[in-house]
């Protein structure tokens, strides 16, 4: 029998190229691009492709809420009706990728710990943003090295910076092996603050 | 019964008492999952697909029909990619509904009385064949 896979916890840079495919096992798409939402640094969706080497990019585009899966291999989908115009799903000029990479990260106590290079998620079914790559600042005591600090379950939304509890800096991780176990220990920390 | 040890086997008429086509393949469709065709090679007609409700039935050496008439053409988009096999099981990717590949399908273990699909089997697992949601060109999905 196949075990459960392992929580899975990968980049969203990683998923541009990955193949977008149906639960019914047709291959569809191809992502070309992560969309973020401004405020909060969320996903907003991705941008398409087709698939293959001469691929043309696409009117369409796959909304967060439309992903079933992601996993190593694949973008999972119910089926192709989930996709809607890519102009919709970026309304604003501000909801493009750039932005949210360039966003620096601030704990609530006012000091800098870098600026944002890449999104962590949380993969599988339950999809969820559970960090941020950030190129570290002084403050880290790491500075210049990319570094993953995890995000708390529900997050202040700001338009102009993205604020992390100062405890994120206790969690830093230097790579994505035991980002998750990272994650899951500073939520429990807070959850045991806000108790 | 696995299909691999099913592939050309023969189809005889029993109306006839002879040899009318052999076993090329299988086509499998979820919900539940079970043979719902079978694609046959060395066929008289312009027909290749035999549909498991017109089988007679299915033994160890031989598939029975009532008659070589019950072979037939693809009827649908569905039946005519499963003549083409892009909807071949055997050698399909297998994914998981959460985007992970578990490996290539390379036989499939069915019960020869129903056509109900026991098992989908890789080189290295053996996954339960009511776990597959999905048969499509590119891969075969099965849920967590």
């Amino acid at each position: 029998m196949i075990t459960p896979a392992p929580a899975l916890v990968l980049r969203a840079s990683e998923l541009i190229g990955r193949p977008v495919v149906t639960l019914g096992g047709e291959l569809v798409a191809e992502i070309k691009d992560v969309v973020f939402e401004h405020a909060g640094g969320r996903i907003a969706g991705f941008t398409l492709r087709n698939p293959g080497l001469f691929s043309r990019s696409r009117k369409d585009a796959l909304p967060w809420a439309g992903v079933h899966g992601v996993g190593r291999d694949a973008v999972m989908v119910a089926d192709e009706t989930v996709f809607i115009p890519a102009k919709e799903l970026a309304p604003r000029k501000q909801a493009r990728k750039a932005d949210v990479l360039q966003d620096r990260v601030l704990t609530d106590n006012g000091r800098d710990l870098g600026r944002v290079v890449d999104v962590v998620l949380h993969g599988g079914t339950s999809l969820e943003v559970v960090g941020y790559e950030v190129q570290a600042s002084e403050t880290l005591g790491t500075a210049g090295q990319r570094v993953l600090i995890p995000l708390p379950d529900t997050m202040a939304v700001s338009g102009e910076h993205l604020i992390v509890p100062a405890a994120a800096t206790e969690f830093v991780s230097e790579d994505l092996a035991g980002f998750g176990a990272a994650v899951d220990a500073f939520r429990s920390r807070l959850r045991e603050e806000a108790s | 019964m696995l299909f691999s040890r099913t592939r050309k086997r023969a189809v005889v008429s029993t109306a006839t008492a002879t040899r009318v086509a052999r076993v090329d393949g299988f086509v499998v469709r979820p919900g539940p999952a079970r043979v719902v065709l079978l694609r046959l090679g060395k066929v008289s007609g312009h027909g290749t697909l035999l549909a498991w409700e017109d089988v007679q039935g299915f033994g160890p050496d031989a598939v029975t029909v009532a008659t070589d008439a019950v072979i037939r053409p693809p009827r649908d988009d569905l039946e005519q990619r499963a003549e083409d096999n892009t909807l071949e099981i055997l050698g399909k990717r297998l994914l998981s509904e959460q985007g992970t590949e578990l490996g290539t399908v390379t036989d499939v273990d069915f019960d020869p009385e129903t056509g109900a699909v026991i098992s989908l089997i890789t080189k290295t697992d053996t996954v339960a064949g009511q776990r597959l949601i999905g048969l499509g060109g590119y891969a075969a999905v099965v849920s967590a």
